[in-house]
């Protein structure tokens, strides 16, 4: 009974120690555009709350990382003196976004899409949203959607061709976050992974079927070789759990072992 | 005497066990330990130097992993890993600008490694690079 008190403090941060291994959120510092707009609301108030579910806000891109504008003053936050540039115009969308994203704008730029930009053809924000943006699926590319500018047919060639190779992605990405999660170094194959990951969704962004197909193997071949290291690194994992089972077994048997050594010692002593 | 030689048997058994347990248990810390591999000698690259113009950039795999030679002034080379320390993309050189760029999130790097604005929070990995001749050794 004393051992189990000793040791329930350490049973009750147990959890603790889970969240703490957890990736934390990068912290946005609360800016003077959120305050004003965050406390506004209909149209002026709407880019807060949906920038507060998006991949920006989990990576700490606040509102002034886009748009400009000095974020701790409040009388000149919106002067274009600080850089403040505001909403763009519809043809301004991929260089406004391009600032960061630059290989993603350059394919797209020469793509079909990019080419028909300000004669009707999508930016960006067509297919990806603004302000609420998610970190980029084939989901996407979907009926309702592409259908709004041309048929579905060509848009869904693209989207088999690229399905496979993203699930493979995911499912990577999910095994590197569960070992990390157990104090595995990923960082190596976490970075090699985001590469693969952002040249290949540069590759969705050329729409051009042909060019995906021919290129998904090679992709797969780079996949396979860090899913092969993940492999190793899992047959690792449980070949450490089988051999501290043998060695908890045989901790068992030398103590019973240690016992009848000295239960013989000890019936000497009551014979003697 | 059968005492004795269970007694024998018990002790045997348990110096036995007892440094089959030492043993496995010591296996995991010796290999902790022990120094990594680093490829030595054969872990070096040689570039001829005529690959690398003044102002230009040669990319090139090192020890598995992409990597960068930049003569960034007559005479001067620097070699660096060629992954952005930001989320991991891989660099480019920029001869006009004179910097690294990584294309995911404009991460921009000098000729000499430090990062001059985006995300990257530290800056690149440098490799020694030491010149042979004609040849450029780096590693
Ligand atoms: S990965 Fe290079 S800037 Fe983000």
């Amino acid at each position: 009974m004393k051992l189990i008190l000793r040791f329930l403090p350490i049973l009750a941060v147990w959890p603790l120690l889970f969240l703490l291994s957890a990736p934390a959120p990068a912290q946005v510092p609360e800016t003077v555009c959120i305050q004003c707009h965050g406390a506004q609301s209909g149209r002026l108030g709407e880019p807060v709350r949906l920038w507060k579910g998006s991949i920006h806000a989990a990576n700490g891109i606040s509102c002034h990382g886009c748009h400009g504008g000095d974020p701790a003053d409040m009388a000149m936050a919106m002067s274009p003196e600080r850089g403040f540039l505001g909403k763009p115009a519809e043809e301004a969308i991929p260089g406004f976004c391009g600032r960061c994203h630059v290989g993603v704008k350059e394919d797209y730029l020469t793509s079909a899409h990019g080419r028909a930009l300000g004669r009707g053809g999508p930016q960006c924000v067509t297919c990806h949203g603004s302000h609420a943006v998610r970190m980029a699926t084939p989901d996407l590319i979907n009926n309702r959607d592409c259908t709004r500018c041309h048929d579905y047919g060509r848009a869904n060639e693209i989207k088999s061709a690229v399905s496979e190779t993203d699930r493979r992605i995911t499912e990577l990405e999910q095994s590197l976050a569960a070992m990390h999660r157990i104090g595995i170094a990923t960082r190596e194959m976490s970075g090699e992974l985001f590469a693969l990951r952002n040249r290949f969704h540069r590759l969705f962004h050329s729409v051009d079927v042909e060019k995906v197909r021919s290129r998904t193997a090679a992709f797969q071949s780079e996949l396979g070789t860090i899913r092969g290291r993940v492999d190793a690194i899992e047959e690792e994992l449980k070949r450490r759990k089988l051999w501290g089972g043998a060695v908890v077994a045989l901790l068992v048997i030398w103590g019973i072992l240690a016992w009848l050594l000295h239960r013989s010692y000890m019936d000497d002593k009551k014979a003697g | 005497m059968e005492v004795s030689s269970r007694r024998k048997f018990l002790v045997l058994s348990l110096s036995t066990l007892g440094a089959l347990v030492a043993g496995v248990a010591a296996y995991p810390l010796f290999r902790y330990l022990s120094p990594q591999p680093t490829g030595g000698e054969k872990g070096r690259v040689n570039i001829p130097r005529a690959q690398v113009g003044a102002g230009q950039a040669h990319f090139f795999q090192f020890r598995g992993h992409p990597a960068v030679v930049l003569q960034s002034a007559p005479g001067v080379f620097a070699a660096f890993s060629a992954i952005c320390t930001h989320l991991g993309c891989i660099i480019r050189w920029l001869p006009e600008n004179g910097e690294f760029l990584c294309p995911c999130h404009a991460g921009r790097f000098a000729g000499d490694g430090k990062v001059l604005g985006g995300p990257p929070p530290k800056p690149l990995q440098a490799i020694p690079v030491a010149l042979s001749g004609d040849n450029l050794l780096v590693g």
